[in-house]
């Protein structure tokens, strides 16, 4: 990239000393597109937050906070319970997220890939679901996987599975409801990605002499990494805060983190304990999320 | 030399499984705002068939109200998620300045990590302290962010595939910054800004937590209905409601891809002649 | 040379102009409009999803020409929450569970009822003047429910008559693993507070944790916590549940083998209640709308509607003749009611039962 661009005599700083207008405009439009967007998510939501910051030195008092600064809140908070329970989400993000990928990547293969003209429709048909309400959705799956009900006789006429299907309230019903919810969102920037990768790359490559699964896997595979972490990212990460799903499908049994948190906002009225919780959750994932995107930032650009 | 032969239908196969997947729970809501129930609430089993829940939800003030509310939120949400959004995620990958990328990539991480019972608590009481009445624009304003991030990420995979010299090769035709994007960049990042909206609009709608911090009087969102009527046993009425309502999406997205296809057309035969 | 993908720009057909153009029409139809927003009519209630008729809403509102504003929380707490922030005003009657108006009273987010404007005849008298809300200061009773237990006689092997009863029959086999309890802190640690001879309102939080332990070790049994699902119960998946009698009726009327009590020594009245909040602007339509609603033909009405029983007088009486197990509507025969109490919601106790209600829910989940 760099070599192309000393090419370009306006862009050459030794060249364009002073400021032309192409360069002023350009960087005017770079700032505006920083600084709307940052002003607005400073408004409505930094500025709240710095509340719940504020809340987890303070002292709980039921239904508020009297504000002062105490430990006592962070030192519940990472007690073994609490404790416990992050890592039980951690695994659980972690395995929902594998489990969104694995079923979603084929399917955006297939629709970027395959699908040729019917590509948009494709696409808006794995999104079409989506346009009906969220809850309506998961309390239809509640209807499906109960004993004696709809899934229950199909496995059993195809002898999938034999008697009462006892799914419901269980880890899988949460998993299947999981991949369900988050298929669309995880199928998006797989799609964005290999929608782009050239045909070409793909013939120059066998023309090479790599087979269709070298091809994938040392070309595709690679180009699609942008598209597979933000999948991660929009699938992952707001599974730690699930609450909805292991709830209406899981029986509300092992108490996940945004469980946690809820509860001890809305049932203790805890506002204290819930905002230091809070905020060494975000602490965690923002680490962890920055160690995510330091490792694929190595694979940030692709130009074909 | 038979993989490609036979990846193809494989996938295919999988697509179609996966489509089904998707649609069960949707198909399952239809036929059951059909059933009769037991004792006014919907039951696992089909006890007969009704159509009368169609006609409670109607006049159900309440469900009507919830309805109409979350699809006004639901797409101004939407529309700013995508000026905003599409405007985050270019600037995550092109702003000049590497720290700013950085401050940025961080601000958009945290939408996705926050927990929603914290924004949603928070935005209460941040609306408390501030004196700000709640109401339909302080409920946008509520779950707009996460729409934000989620369209600021797909835009910013999107503009990631960009090939820059398209850009350059505009600039040096003359063209100056503005007309770049609007001529060059934005639709090639047509399919990501159009996914971001249609998920902004669908989350925004969906949206639960947040909005039950920030509902009010003349306030009330679907979502925040529907988990309340957890408690007691959901009627199908809702059921019925959620249905109508995606007949009527689906129609208004149907035609609104027909009105893009027919634009494309003629704009298509008058670039060809 | 790389693939230009025009194609897919094409496709989607992106015209600047028109797209532009659909936008502000489509814009300025979603403005929200004046009519909405105001709302026809001054009453805005704050209650539990499809709690009232629709049809005496509409009956409501042909005779007084006001329609009521509905807004629905999902929690008692988020109703709470709600109207201890300034930002939670503009209700004008809230419908607090019985265990929540003393706090809401000592925050003074209620107003003090004005008896003198509210007709009380037709009201049960057993019912007024309980420990959660001593002469109705603040609330006026709208239905109740008491906590019990629905079982499979078959599959449990025998009778439940007492809490120990419970938890003895849901460690047996063919019993563990499909077990229903409440998520409700106060509805689980209760019973193992009174096997102990304790009262919700005055343990300790020592006594709390004190039966935190059994309670743990129980939960390995445990299915589910979530709403009570008559179809579960109706096709076996579920055997032995907590419920209150109005949801366990709909398990009943699906499968006349199953049986309910309300188990000693001691068990849960609780009282959903109208109230006015403390900053309301409609009062006057708010009495209203209560002496509308209190009158006993419409809480005939209401109580059919829902399910759940009002508080009036000879209701079993007067409810109408197929009316399915109309019995179990009130709790079933032989429901003692001076062994029932309510649940008090109190600051210092409420974080314990809580953690023991997540210690719980974590361990059934392992």
């Amino acid at each position: 990239m760099s070599a192309l661009s000393l090419n370009r005599p306006a862009d050459d700083p030794r060249i364009a000393g002073r400021a032309s207008p192409r360069r002023a405009t350009r960087r005017a439009s770079d700032q505006l597109f920083a600084a709307v967007p940052a002003l607005w998510l400073f408004v409505f939501f930094i500025a709240p937050l710095g509340f719940t910051v504020a809340f987890s030195f303070g002292h709980a008092d039921f239904g508020g906070v009297r504000l002062g600064f105490t430990l006592d809140n962070y030192a519940k908070a990472l007690s073994g319970f609490y404790l416990e329970a992050f890592l039980r989400t951690i695994r659980f993000a972690v395995t929902g997220c594998a489990l969104c990928l694995a079923v979603a990547y084929p399917t955006a293969y297939f629709i970027a890939r395959h699908a040729g003209r019917f590509r948009q429709v494709a696409l808006l048909l794995v999104l079409v679901p989506y346009f009906t309400s969220f809850l309506i959705r998961v309390m239809s799956w509640q209807i499906l996987l109960a004993r004696g009900g709809p899934i229950e006789a199909v496995l059993n006429t195809l002898h999938l599975h034999v008697g009462p299907l006892d799914v419901l309230d269980t880890q899988t019903a949460v998993f299947i409801g999981l991949v369900y919810a988050y298929l669309p969102i995880a199928i998006i920037p797989l799609y964005v990605v290999l929608e782009r990768i050239p045909a070409t790359l793909v013939e120059a490559s066998r023309d090479l002499g790599a087979s269709s699964w070298q091809t994938f896997v040392h070309v595709i595979l690679p180009l699609s990494r942008p598209g597979i972490a933000t999948t991660v990212l929009l699938t992952g990460v707001p599974m730690l805060g699930e609450l909805v799903i292991p709830s209406l499908l899981g029986g509300d049994k092992g108490v996940l983190m945004g469980q946690a948190i809820s509860s001890q906002y809305i049932d203790s009225q805890n506002y204290a304990l819930g905002s230091a919780m809070a905020v060494l959750v975000l602490l965690a994932i923002a680490v962890m999320v920055a160690l995510l995107a330091r490792l694929t930032r190595g694979f940030a650009e692709v130009s074909a | 030399m038979s993989r490609p032969a036979l990846a193809r239908p494989a996938l295919a196969l999988w697509y179609a499984l996966v489509v089904a997947f998707l649609f069960a729970p949707i198909l399952t809501s239809v036929i059951y705002s059909f059933n009769l129930g037991a004792l006014n609430k919907q039951t696992s089993l089909f006890t007969g068939f009704t159509v009368d829940w169609y006609g409670a939800a109607w006049n159900n003030l309440q469900i009507r109200r919830a309805v109409w509310t979350s699809v006004v939120a639901a797409f101004w949400a939407a529309l700013f998620a995508v000026l905003i959004g599409t405007a985050l995620g270019f600037a995550l990958v092109r702003h000049p300045n590497p720290n700013v990328r950085r401050l940025l990539a961080g601000l958009t991480y945290i939408l996705l990590i926050v927990p929603e019972t914290v924004i949603g608590v928070s935005l209460l009481l941040f609306y408390a302290v501030t004196a700000v009445p709640l109401s339909l624009a302080t409920l946008i304003a509520g779950i707009t962010p996460l729409a934000i991030s989620v369209t600021a990420l797909i835009v910013r995979a999107g503009v990631l595939t960009l090939d820059r010299r398209l850009e350059e090769a505009g600039a040096d035709l003359g063209a100056n910054r503005w007309q770049v994007l609007w001529y060059i960049v934005l639709p090639h990042l047509a399919p990501a800004v159009t996914a971001g909206a249609l998920m902004s609009y669908v989350f925004s709608f969906d949206n639960l937590v947040v909005s039950t911090f920030l509902t009010t009087p003349s306030v009330n969102t679907l979502p925040v209905y529907l988990y309340g009527s957890l408690q007691y046993g959901p009627s199908p009425a809702v059921y019925a409601a959620a249905t109508a309502v995606f007949a009527f999406t689906l129609l208004l997205v149907g035609l609104a891809g027909l009105f893009f296809r027919l634009i494309g057309k003629r704009r298509a035969t008058l670039q060809s002649r | 040379m790389t693939r230009q993908p025009v194609s897919s720009s094409a496709n989607i057909g992106l015209s600047r102009r028109s797209l532009l153009a659909m936008l502000g029409a489509a814009l300025s139809s979603l403005l929200p409009s004046g009519a909405f927003a105001a709302g026809s009519g001054a009453l805005n209630i704050y209650s539990w999803p499809d709690y009232f008729s629709a049809d005496d809403l509409a009956a409501y509102t042909k005779k007084s020409g006001v329609t009521p504003n509905i807004a629905t929380y999902n929690a008692n707490e988020i109703m709470f929450a709600k109207l201890n922030s300034p930002a939670g005003a503009g209700f004008d009657i809230v419908i607090p569970s019985s265990g929540w108006i003393r706090q809401l009273a000592e925050k003074n987010l209620l107003q003090p009822l004005d008896h003198s404007r509210i007709d009380f005849g037709a009201l049960d008298p057993s019912l007024l003047n309980r420990d959660y809300d001593p002469g109705n200061r603040y609330s006026i009773p709208k239905d109740w429910g008491v906590l019990g237990v629905v079982y499979d006689p078959d599959a449990v092997g025998g009778e439940i008559k007492t809490w120990q009863d419970f938890f003895d029959a849901g460690a047996k086999p063919g019993v563990s693993g499909k077990i229903r309890m409440t998520k409700s802190a106060s509805e689980t640690v209760g019973p193992a507070l009174w096997i102990a001879g304790k009262d919700w309102n005055t343990a300790t939080v020592a006594d709390i944790n004190a039966v935190a332990p059994q309670l743990k070790d129980f939960a390995k049994h445990i299915k589910t916590f979530a709403g009570f699902d008559p179809q579960a119960m109706a096709s076996g998946a579920i055997v032995l549940a907590q419920a209150n009698q109005a949801a366990a009726r709909g398990a009943m009327l699906q499968n006349p083998k199953l049986k309910w009590v309300v188990p000693g020594p001691q068990s849960e009245i609780w009282v959903d209640s109208y109230a006015i909040a403390a900053k309301a602007e409609n009062v006057d339509q708010a009495y209203d709308f209560l002496n509308f609603f209190l009158s006993p033909a419409i809480q005939v009405k209401e109580t059919e509607y829902l399910g759940y029983p009002a508080a009036i007088t000879g209701l079993q009486g007067q409810l109408s003749l197929d009316t399915k197990l109309a019995e179990q509507i009130f709790g079933g025969p032989g429901v003692d009611f001076k062994s029932l109490t309510s649940f008090i919601v109190n600051p210092d106790t409420i974080g314990a039962f809580q953690d023991v209600q997540n210690q719980v829910m974590a361990a059934a989940g392992a």
